[in-house]
C-alpha cells in the first residue's frame, strides 16, 4: 500500500513537473507559433497607420463579417487537413447546401425551423458522400472532392436553374421572399457584433472541442499523423476520415446558411474560390498540410489575416487584380517561413 | 601506412537518436584483399559502410586514404575517390531498365548531350556479362526478381571501376549458383588489385572469400584476424561476447491455462494450416526467414489479414476476428515489426500511450484528460522511459525508449495476448535488456506472448517454446532447451522438420 502510494506520489510528481513542462512550451509556442499572430498583428498595426478609416468600429465589424464565412469553412478544413485529408469541395457543398436551404424557404414554403435544419443536412450528407467515396472507393482525397467540388456545382445549378434564390423576378411576381431569420443570420447583430461573426466563434469554439476534447478529435489527429499507427491501435481510419469529412460538409452548410444571408439570397456560383482561401486560412493557422498536428484558433487567426489582408487592400484602392496576386504570394511567404521555422526549431 | 594500404578510418564514432551506432572504430583495408566485416544485427556494420560511402555523415573520425585525409560527404565524393558501394536494400528505380539503372546519372551521351542508348545497352551487356549473368539490359527493373535486381545493383558499381568495393550482405538475396558467380568475380577483382569490404551474417563465407576479418559489437571493435586465425567459434564468440544470462533476463514464471489456441489457420495466400495453444505466462517464439509466413500470422491474428480458414480461440471462446479494434476488443495487442508503425511521431507521451484503450479514459466520446494524463504518468514511471517529459512528441525519443512507449501502450490495454514482431530490432543492448525483463513482467501478470523474432540467440534465450516457419507452415517445435542455432536455421530453410514428420 505504501509502495504503492509512493509510486503514485512520484507519478503525480511526473504530472506535476509536467505542468510546467507544458507552461514553458506554452511560451515557446507563442514565440514559434505566434508567427500568424505576430503576422496579424503587424498587417493590422501598418493598416491602422496608413488608413484612419481601417481603424474605426464599424470596419472592424465589417472585416469580421467578411471573414466569418472563410472563417467556417475552415474550421472543417482544418479537421480533414489534420485527419491527413483536404477538401475542395466546401466552398460548391456551401454553394448546394445554401441553395437547397433557400428553395426550400423561398419556393416550398418551407418554415425557417424546417429549412436551416435541411441545409445543414445537406451540407453533412455532402461530407459524408465525400468520406465514403474516399474510403469505400478507396480514391484520393483530393480526387473524390474535386470531384464532388463540380457535381455539387452543377446539382446546384440544376436546382436554381442557374438563378439566385429568389431572384428579382421571383421575389417580385411570386412574393417569395427569404425568412428575415435567415437575413438576420447573415446581416444582423448580435450586442452589436454582426451575426456572422457570432456565429464564426460558435463554430470554431465547436471545431476546438471536437478536436480537443473528444474521441473522434484524437483519432483525427491520430490517423493523420501516422494512419499505420492508428489502425494498429484499434481506430477506425476509415469511420474517423468519414466522421470527419462529414463534419466538414456540416460546417459547409452553416456557411451556406451565413452566406446565403449576407447577400439576400442563394446562388449556385456564390463562394466561388473559398474552398482555397479556406485551405489557405488552415495553412496560415500553422496546421501541417500533411496532417497530424493543428489548432482551430490557429485557422481562426489565418482566417483574419486574410480578412484584414483583403479589408486592407480596398480601403488603400488596390485593385481587385492586384489583391489577388498579392493574396496568393502572402499564401507562399507564410508557408515558406512557416516550413523554415519547422525545420530551424524542430517544432 | 603500411605497405599495401590503400584505406585508414580512425575512430569512427556516429550515433543515431537512442543509438551510439558507432564507438570510435577503426579498420584498415589492404590492397587487393577481401576483408569481411562482421557482426550481429546492429553491431554497427551497415552504419560503418555508409560512412565511408560518404551516404552517413560521422560524428567524428578521419578517413585516409592512400595515407592522405579525405572527406567523403556524398556518394558523388566517394565515387570520385573511387569508392564503391552496394547497399542492403536496394536502391534501384524500378520504372526504368536495367541499363539506365547501371548508368544512373552517367548515361553515355552523344553529340548535342542526347542519350546514347545504343552505346549504354552495349556497355551494360559488357557490365552484366562479366558477372556472368543473363539479364536483358533492356528490361524494367520492375519485372526482375529480386536477385536478378540485386545482380543489377552489383553490376551498377562495378560498372564504375571502382578501387575500394564495399558491398552490405550482397548475398542475402542470391541463390548458391549466383553467389559462387559473384564470388568468382570478387576474386577476379582482388586479383586486379581492387579492394573488397564485405559485410555478411552467413558465418561460412569467411573461410570460402575472405583474407582478414574485423568483428564489431554494439558499435565497438572487437578485432581484425587474418582469416587461418579465425576459427568460426572464435568469430561467434567475438560477436556475441558477454554472458548469454545477463543479456537475455530470462523471468521464470509458472505457466497457466490456454489463452489462445489457434487451429488449422490458412491467411494472406501464405498461411497453410498453422495450429499452436499458446498459455498464460509462456513466451512463445516464432522464428522464420523472411517470407515464412510469420508477420502474416501476426497480422492475421491481428485482424489485418483476412483469414480463410481455420478456428482462433481466445480464452475458451471462438472467436472471427477482421479488424484490429475487434482483435483489442478480445485483448490482443501487436507491435509491429517497424517501431514507426506503432507510434503518432508529433503526440505526447500519454495520447500514444492511451491510444489503444481510448474507451477507458472516454466518457461517452469525451476525453478525460486528467485521467489520461495518471495513467500516461503512471506508465512513464513504471517503465523508466526517458526523459519522462509528457507533453513533449515521442519523435524526440530515443528508439529504445520509443519502443517503451509502444509496449505501455498495450500496458494500458491490458491485452491477454500479446504479439512482439521484433521486438528489439533497431535499439540499444541496454534497451534491448530492458524489454526483455518488461517481457518477464508480462508473463508475470499471466499475459502470453507470441515472440517473432529472426535473432536467433533471443528465441533461444526467453522463449519457453520456439516454433520454426517455413512457407506458411510449422515446421518444427522444440521445448525451452531443446534446440540448437544449427536446429532452428535447418528447419526455417526446409531441411528438417520435427513437428511435421511427426504428425504426418
Amino acid at each position: 500500500m505504501a509502495q504503492h502510494r509512493e509510486t503514485h506520489a512520484s507519478a503525480e510528481a511526473i504530472a506535476a513537473k509536467d505542468t510546467l513542462g507544458v507552461s514553458e512550451a506554452w511560451v515557446m509556442k507563442l514565440l514559434l507559433r505566434g508567427g500568424p499572430i505576430i503576422a496579424l498583428f503587424l498587417l493590422a498595426g501598418y493598416l491602422s497607420a496608413v488608413s484612419p478609416h481601417f481603424r474605426t468600429t464599424s470596419n472592424f465589424m465589417n472585416v469580421l463579417a467578411q471573414t466569418s464565412v472563410t472563417a467556417i469553412l475552415a474550421v472543417g478544413q482544418t479537421l480533414v487537413i489534420i485527419s491527413g485529408g483536404i477538401d475542395l469541395s466546401v466552398a460548391a457543398m456551401m454553394a448546394l447546401a445554401g441553395s437547397l436551404s433557400a428553395v426550400s424557404m423561398a419556393y416550398w414554403g418551407w418554415s425557417v425551423w424546417l429549412g436551416l435544419p435541411l441545409g445543414l443536412a445537406m451540407g453533412t450528407l455532402l461530407g459524408l458522400i465525400n468520406g465514403l467515396v474516399i474510403t469505400k472507393g478507396r480514391i484520393p482525397d483530393f480526387i473524390a472532392t474535386l470531384g464532388m467540388m463540380t457535381t455539387a456545382r452543377g446539382v446546384a445549378l440544376l436546382l436554381t436553374d442557374g438563378l439566385p434564390v429568389p431572384s428579382h423576378v421571383t421575389a417580385i411576381q411570386l412574393k417569395a421572399y427569404l425568412p428575415p431569420e435567415i437575413i438576420w443570420l447573415g446581416s444582423g447583430t448580435v450586442l452589436g457584433v454582426p451575426t456572422p461573426a457570432v456565429v464564426a466563434v460558435l463554430t470554431a469554439l465547436l471545431g476546438w472541442a471536437v478536436l480537443h476534447h473528444t474521441r473522434l478529435g484524437r483519432c483525427a489527429l491520430a490517423v493523420g499523423g501516422n494512419r499505420e499507427a492508428a489502425r494498429v491501435s484499434g481506430i477506425s481510419v476509415d469511420r474517423t476520415k468519414i466522421t470527419v469529412y462529414a463534419f466538414c460538409g456540416f460546417t459547409a452548410g452553416v456557411g451556406g446558411l451565413v452566406l446565403t444571408g449576407r447577400l439576400n439570397s442563394a446562388n449556385a456560383l456564390m463562394g466561388d474560390g473559398m474552398e482555397l482561401q479556406s485551405i489557405g486560412a488552415v495553412v496560415l493557422g500553422g496546421t501541417n498540410l500533411f496532417g497530424g498536428e493543428g489548432t482551430v484558433a490557429g485557422t481562426a487567426v489565418g482566417a483574419l489575416i486574410m480578412g484584414v489582408l483583403g479589408n486592407g487592400l480596398n480601403l488603400l484602392n488596390v485593385s481587385a487584380f492586384w489583391q489577388r496576386v498579392v493574396m496568393g504570394l502572402v499564401i507562399i511567404a507564410v508557408v515558406v517561413f512557416d516550413q523554415w521555422r519547422r525545420r530551424r526549431f524542430g517544432a | 601506412m603500411s605497405a599495401g594500404e590503400i584505406l585508414r578510418a580512425e575512430g569512427i564514432d556516429k550515433r543515431f537518436p537512442g543509438v551510439h551506432a558507432l564507438h570510435r572504430v577503426d579498420l584498415d583495408l589492404a590492397e587487393g584483399e577481401i576483408h569481411m566485416l562482421l557482426g550481429e544485427n546492429g553491431a554497427g556494420k551497415s552504419t560503418l559502410l555508409k560512412v565511408l560511402s560518404g551516404s552517413v555523415p560521422k560524428d567524428a573520425g578521419r578517413i585516409l586514404l592512400r595515407g592522405r585525409p579525405v572527406e567523403i560527404s556524398d556518394a558523388h565524393d566517394a565515387r570520385t575517390l573511387g569508392i564503391g558501394m552496394v547497399y542492403q536494400e536496394l536502391s534501384l528505380i524500378p520504372g526504368l531498365t536495367v541499363a539506365e539503372n547501371i548508368f544512373l546519372g552517367r548515361w553515355p551521351t552523344r553529340a548535342g548531350g542526347l542519350i546514347s542508348w545504343s552505346e549504354m545497352a552495349d556497355r551494360a551487356e559488357g557490365v552484366l556479362g562479366s558477372l556472368g549473368v543473363q539479364i536483358d539490359p533492356r528490361a524494367r527493373v520492375r519485372s526482375l526478381s529480386v536477385a536478378e535486381q540485386q545482380l543489377t545493383e552489383i553490376a551498377r558499381v562495378l560498372a564504375l571501376d571502382v578501387q575500394i568495393l564495399l558491398l552490405d550482405e550482397p548475398t542475402s538475396a542470391l541463390s548458391d549458383r549466383e553467389r559462387d558467380r559473384l564470388f568468382g568475380l570478387l576474386r577476379g577483382l582482388r586479383g586486379k588489385g581492387v579492394s573488397v569490404l564485405y559485410t555478411s551474417h552467413r558465418l561460412g563465407e569467411i573461410r570460402e572469400i575472405g583474407d582478414r576479418v574485423t568483428v564489431l559489437r554494439d558499435g565497438r571493435k572487437v578485432g581484425t584476424l587474418p582469416v587461418a586465425e579465425a576459427p568460426e567459434d572464435a568469430v561467434v564468440r567475438m560477436m556475441v561476447g558477454r554472458d548469454i544470462r545477463e543479456r537475455f533476463p530470462k523471468a521464470h514464471v509458472p505457466i497457466g491455462d490456454p489463452v489462445l489456441t489457434v487451429r488449422d489457420l490458412h491467411a494472406g495466400g501464405l498461411l497453410a494450416g498453422v495450429s499452436f495453444t499458446l498459455r498464460a505466462g509462456e513466451i512463445l517464439g516464432i522464428f522464420g526467414l523472411r517470407g515464412a509466413g510469420r508477420t502474416t500470422l501476426a497480422r492475421a491474428l491481428f485482424g489485418m489479414t483476412r483469414s480463410t480458414r481455420g478456428q482462433i480461440v481466445v480464452n475458451g471462446k471462438e472467436i472471427v476476428i477482421t479488424s484490429p479494434e475487434q482483435a483489442i476488443g478480445h485483448g490482443i495487442g501487436y507491435t509491429t515489426e517497424d517501431r514507426r508503425e506503432g507510434l503518432v511521431p508529433m503526440m505526447g507521451l500519454p495520447p500514444n500511450i492511451t491510444l489503444a484503450s481510448l474507451d477507458s479514459v472516454t466518457r461517452a466520446g469525451v476525453i478525460d484528460h486528467r485521467e489520461e494524463q495518471r495513467v500516461g504518468a503512471r506508465l512513464v514511471e513504471d517503465l523508466r522511459i526517458q526523459p519522462p517529459t509528457l507533453a513533449r512528441p515521442v519523435k524526440y525519443l530515443s528508439g529504445g525508449n520509443q519502443q517503451k512507449v509502444v509496449l505501455a501502450k498495450w500496458l494500458a490495454s491490458r491485452s491477454r495476448v500479446l504479439i512482439f514482431d521484433e521486438p528489439t530490432r533497431g535499439i540499444d543492448v541496454g534497451a534491448k535488456t530492458e524489454v526483455f525483463h518488461l517481457m518477464g513482467r508480462l508473463c508475470g501478470l499471466g499475459v502470453g506472448l507470441l515472440m517473432l523474432s529472426s535473432e536467433i540467440p533471443e528465441v533461444l534465450a526467453m522463449a519457453d517454446r520456439i516454433m520454426v516457419m517455413h512457407r506458411g507452415r510449422i515446421a518444427a517445435e522444440y521445448g525451452r532447451g531443446q534446440a540448437t542455432q544449427e536446429d532452428l536455421l535447418r528447419c526455417a530453410v526446409g531441411l528438417a522438420g520435427s513437428r511435421a514428420t511427426e504428425e504426418a
